[in-house]
């Protein structure tokens, strides 16, 4: 998590857990307070791509 | 094309061919011989036979133009990022380098590459490897927290190159170091192929002088930037590359225009130092 950074500001992102195993987060998403963006993490993959770049 | 739109193409040139290949070739049988043929590219560009073997099989497409990590003197312990991972082979084989105190990061903006890459990491059961969805010239890594940035003839694709290293420069600690394998030119690519998209896909339209490369990485702060090695294209693995044989059939380039564009095209392996 530490190394995790907003794409946009590269400040810290907050993160909420839906669902998670043993080893990893499985859905839950990363919320960036300063550009007021969530990040979803799906499949245990965060999806970081900046706002405009996402499908 | 504008930058958004060569995102846009080289995404999804990229998320057919991890595509492809699943759907085809997996899981040992070679039905269209594009494992076999990723393994042969793989020894031409500098991985063992050992190497190739260590790491989940279809982690390596055969995409890169080099072995970074070879070159990369990785400690136990160390955290890398890898910009444009694909399929994973250099994420993993860096994974088994810097071992279970390390951790190693991969960024890929293909949704496809991270899905195989993740799939990858499940087979070979790398508790130290992530991947993210990101984009490398964003990246969605905090300032000064890697040891050592790693990228496999991925930063051509980048419309925007300065950016691609600036990023680099802030995500690395004081003393981290770049190794990069990447496509660079010589001169100047003729029109024909500087606007086809199948050759921006192909590691080439993409591609910079690569002084201006090397000036680049300088510009963004790197120390101590020097090419380690340096290797031109044969032209018969010009020939012999699938991506490069259809922009030859499609674009009808005529042979002697192949060897002149094979001898503009050259691979480098560059090193460059955060300074303290």
């Amino acid at each position: 998590m530490d190394i995790l950074a907003c794409p946009v500001c590269k400040g810290k992102l907050e993160l909420s857990v839906e669902e998670e195993n043993e080893k990893e987060i499985v859905t839950g998403s990363l919320y960036c307070p300063k550009c007021d963006v969530h990040y979803p993490i799906s499949e245990t993959i965060p999806n970081l791509l900046p706002p405009d770049l996402r499908h | 094309m504008r930058k958004e739109e060569i995102k846009k193409v080289v995404r999804e040139g990229y998320a057919k061919i991890a595509k492809q290949d699943s759907s085809c070739c997996a899981p040992v049988n070679s039905c269209c011989g594009s494992t076999d043929l990723a393994q042969d590219i793989g020894k031409s560009i500098g991985y063992t036979e050992e190497e190739l073997t260590a790491v989940p099989e279809g982690a390596n497409l055969g995409l890169g133009c080099g072995n970074p990590v070879a070159l990369a003197s990785l400690r136990e312990g160390e955290i890398v990022l890898d910009l444009g991972s694909g399929a994973g082979v250099d994420c993993f084989l860096a994974a088994n380098k810097v071992g279970k105190n390390g951790r190693v990061i991969g960024v890929d903006m293909t949704p496809e590459m991270i899905e195989r890459a993740r799939e990858n990491a499940r087979k070979g059961n790398y508790g130290n490897v992530e991947f993210r969805l990101g984009e490398i010239e964003s990246l969605p890594v905090a300032d000064n927290s890697v040891d050592i940035v790693i990228s496999n003839c991925v930063i051509n694709l980048a419309p925007d190159k300065r950016r691609v290293f600036t990023e680099t420069f802030r995500v690395l600690k004081p003393g981290g170091r770049l190794m990069i394998s990447d496509i660079v030119l010589l001169k100047e690519l003729p029109d024909f192929i500087k606007n086809s998209i199948e050759a921006y896909i192909g590691c080439l339209s993409g591609a910079i002088i690569r002084d201006e490369y090397i000036e680049a990485i300088k510009a963004a702060g790197f120390q101590e930037v020097g090419i380690i090695d340096e290797a031109s294209f044969p032209i018969e693995c010009l020939a012999n590359d699938p991506t490069a044989k259809a922009i030859i059939e499609n674009l009808k380039i005529p042979p002697e225009e192949v060897k002149e564009v094979a001898s503009s095209v050259t691979s480098i392996k560059v090193y460059g130092v955060k300074p303290n």
